[in-house]
């Protein structure tokens, strides 16, 4: 079996712009939960509002399309209620960072066996892009004409800290890895955590000097540094290059879970 | 196995141009008839994937159908001893 039988090939093509990032986020989630053997009957997928979000419809499994924000806490339910069920979440950064920020930690702290796949495209897409918050500094949206001023959210650092089991970041230049990643994710019991940076051509790169979908996975590839070197960086005491996006695995522990699998 | 791409689903990012290792995959140059530019493929036998998937049994690189952001690329079945082009490099 192929990670293509789990596409709902009659939706297809799917509604996003050309080059969006989360096409290929979905194509790296299918392949590793096919990786794990899953039954379609017992795999949930959960998402809130936004780009990100419309993938559980091209999914063939059973999938719940809730309200801004509330993906982890239907989630938190399915679990709840029967913990035999295998559940992902997919979400965007404003409908996880933003709306849903509360249920992100405490879904953190609670350390939930879920696993959630943050499709971080940088603003809302879906809504005519408006800042969000990881947009990065000076970087152009609606809201932000002059370029945004705002401090950003590292939801890694957040995860982590707020508990979670699994954490990892990657971009969608970087499919084998994420693959890895979110497989790694679904095998660990309680809260992974994988956020992957993904283009979004038509709101984000069109602001910000991406004229071709090819310049932001470009930028991607020249701008990712592993966390291992960025660890070595800062015990040399030498600044991060600017602009630079951490990626690796960065927390893998066995924090008591909830809603495991008897 | 023959290297495909769904016109149907491609919407013409070029993101597969960028990662086959042989750069099988080029930017077109002519719209079809949905108005979109798709990739031209630049003699697909070349692909490990046409090659040898059949005889390891499973997808081997895989970069192009990965990136896809569309799902258009694919691999088909051919028929036995079908006639086909093939530039030979010196
Ligand atoms: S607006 Fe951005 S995130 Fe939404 S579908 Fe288009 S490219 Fe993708
Ligand atoms: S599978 Fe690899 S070698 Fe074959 S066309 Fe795709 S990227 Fe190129
Ligand atoms: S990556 Fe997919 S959608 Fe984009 S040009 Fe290539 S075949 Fe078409």
């Amino acid at each position: 079996m192929t990670y293509t039988e789990w596409l709902r090939e009659d939706r297809l093509p799917h509604i996003y712009c050309a080059g969006c990032g989360n096409g290929t986020v979905i194509n790296c989630t299918l392949n590793a939960v096919d990786q794990m053997g899953w039954k379609k009957e017992e795999t949930v997928f959960v998402s809130g509002i936004g780009c990100s979000s419309r993938a559980p419809g091209y999914i063939m499994t059973d999938s719940l399309h809730t309200t801004h924000g509330r993906a982890l806490a239907f989630a938190t339910g399915i679990k709840m209620a029967s913990p035999d069920l295998n559940v992902v979440v997919f979400t965007g950064d404003g409908d996880l960072a933003a709306i849903g920020g509360n249920h992100f930690i405490h879904a953190c702290r609670r350390n939930i066996d879920l696993t959630v796949v943050c499709m971080n495209n940088q603003i809302y897409g879906m809504t005519g892009g408006q800042g969000s918050p990881t947009t990065p500094m000076g970087a152009l949206s609606t809201t932000t004409p002059y370029g945004s001023r705002e401090p950003t959210f590292d939801l890694c650092e957040l995860a982590s800290a707020a508990g979670a089991n699994f954490v990892s970041r990657w971009t969608s230049y970087h499919v084998k890895e994420l693959t890895r990643a979110i497989h790694n994710g679904l095998k660990t019991s309680g809260f992974s955590f994988i956020e992957a940076a993904v283009q979004c051509p038509t709101n984000y790169g069109r602001r910000n000097k991406f004229r071709q979908v090819m310049d932001q996975i470009e930028y991607f590839k020249t701008h990712a540094v592993l966390q291992q070197k960025a660890d070595r960086l800062r015990e040399e005491g030498k600044p991060l290059p600017e602009n630079s996006i951490v990626v690796g695995e960065f927390v893998h522990r066995n924090r008591p879970a909830m809603g495991v699998k008897r | 196995m023959r290297l495909v791409i769904d016109e149907r689903r491609c919407k013409g990012c070029n993101l597969c141009t960028m990662v086959c290792p042989y750069r099988i995959f080029k930017q077109g140059s002519k719209p079809n008839a949905r108005g979109i530019v798709v990739p031209e493929l630049d003699r697909p036998e070349r692909c490990a994937n046409c090659r040898l998937q059949a005889l390891y049994g499973r997808t081997l690189c895989g970069m192009c159908q990965m990136i896809c952001p569309d799902q258009a690329i694919s691999w088909q079945e051919e028929e036995k001893n079908e006639p086909r082009k093939v530039a030979i490099e010196f």
